[in-house]
């Protein structure tokens, strides 16, 4: 099997990006797609550099999302604010565990496994290792597919903010680990986006041609 | 010049986007997944012929979409004072408390960009099957496809879970219309966006075209 594949950017040929259609090149870096009329490239451009300026950008960001309260609770003039480790013990104390498990795995755990392995894809392809791509691109797809999930927290928080409002009773109000939060998963998920998985394929040693 | 490889479906070519792999699509069964031959990737459903059913499905999600989104997905009642939420009025809450980041991130995964999508691809959907070659097509098909990761309204529906157990102890929650029609709407969003192949409907929009000169 494997030494059937033949990689398109060999023989001068791309993928459009936009819609699938295969372009020959023509010996130039960048073409118009002649069905969709977006631009085709080789590989995106400066993918690595990007993708790792996002990324460390996103890892930056993880911290305040942690460390900063993400709810504010005033009630009856006490106020208390909860970051999202406290919401998780929160919940493991009152014996909620399946939900502090689904809120633990999507706003900690999740984020951080998602920056760990775009960092790894792209040490992997800056070293030129030649080794476990498949598993690298499916790792990489996981992160696309998982990655959008962590937002949960921050529809949480929004949603309960809006309706506890009840004056001076009770009212809950978004902290500033949500925007840190959202931020993170905006910029963890443009990182991936501006990744070019294709590089992680590029150094393998020409196949056989065959066909 | 003819920078055109792609002749016709039946003898077509396709690079995977994920390994750069060049391949032959495989003949296999209409609505079946294709994957690539050489990281395992999955690429694209081969269409299953008409357009009717995704097309029926693309405006049952429009009908429903309106729904979920006027009627309130939850009322929460506490010591006699009540206050109800839909989607928007969430976002609109922030934007009041001066906080429009954080109403722009609420409302633009779980309305605006879901909305678009839909609408747009009810569009193209619609413009393929009754041939009208309406003229932005080929664009809002572009734009769908960009937007398509960006569209969390499943992401929100969990949200609206863990809200309502959060809340469920505090205070008397009496689930609202839009909670039910949110909860169809990711169903039939789901699935409508399963059903199709965003690949193959660039091959119904036209026969590649005939290199110019």
């Amino acid at each position: 099997m494997n030494n059937k594949i033949l990689r398109a950017k060999e023989l001068g040929i791309a993928g459009c990006h936009a819609c699938g259609q295969v372009v020959d090149m023509q010996s130039l870096d960048v073409a118009k797609c002649p069905r969709c009329d977006s631009v085709v490239h080789f590989r995106k451009h400066n993918s690595i550099n990007r993708s790792w300026a996002f990324l460390i950008s996103a890892f930056i960001m993880y911290i305040p999302a942690n460390t900063e309260p993400m709810m504010r609770t005033t009630s009856l003039g006490n106020e208390s604010a909860d970051t999202i480790m406290a919401g998780v013990i929160y919940f493991l104390s009152h014996g909620d565990w399946p939900l502090a498990l689904v809120i633990f795995a999507a706003s900690v755990m999740l984020p951080l496994l998602k920056i760990m392995a775009i960092a790894y894809i792209l040490i992997s392809i800056q070293r030129g290792s030649s080794i476990r791509k498949s598993e690298n691109t499916r790792l990489y797809n996981l992160a696309e597919v998982l990655g959008r999930w962590s937002m949960l927290d921050v529809f949480v928080v929004g949603l309960i903010a809006t309706l506890v409002q009840l004056g001076e009773l009770t009212t809950i109000m978004p902290g500033a680990a949500c925007m840190a939060f959202a931020a993170m998963v905006v910029l963890t998920m443009v990182a991936e986006m501006v990744l070019d998985p294709k590089l992680i394929w590029d150094q393998v040693e020409l196949p056989n041609r065959v066909n | 010049m003819d920078n055109v490889i792609t002749k016709s479906p039946s003898d077509s070519m396709f690079v995977c986007h994920h390994c750069d792999a060049l391949q032959r699509t495989p003949e296999i069964e209409p609505g079946s997944t294709i994957n690539c031959g050489c990281c395992g990737s999955s690429l694209f459903r081969v269409s299953s012929g008409t357009l009717d059913k995704p097309l029926a499905l693309i405006m049952a999600s429009m009908i429903i979409f309106v729904i979920a989104n006027i009627y309130p997905i939850m009322t929460l009642t506490m010591v006699g004072v009540s206050q109800s939420a839909t989607i928007t009025g969430t976002a609109l809450t922030f934007l009041n408390q001066g906080n429009p980041e954080l109403a722009a991130v609420i409302w633009l995964p779980s309305v605006l960009i879901p909305g678009v999508i839909i609408c747009g691809l009810f569009y193209v959907l619609f413009s393929i099957r009754y041939q009208m070659n309406w003229r932005y097509t080929r664009p809002i098909l572009i734009w769908v496809s960009r937007l398509l990761p960006w569209g969390m309204m499943d992401v929100f529906f969990l949200g609206i879970l863990v809200a309502l157990v959060k809340l469920v102890d505090l205070a008397d929650i009496i689930l609202g219309l839009g909670f039910y029609a949110f909860l169809a709407l990711i169903f039939v969003y789901a699935f409508t966006i399963s059903t199709l192949n965003i690949h193959a409907l660039w091959d119904d929009m036209d026969p590649v075209p005939e290199p110019s000169h």
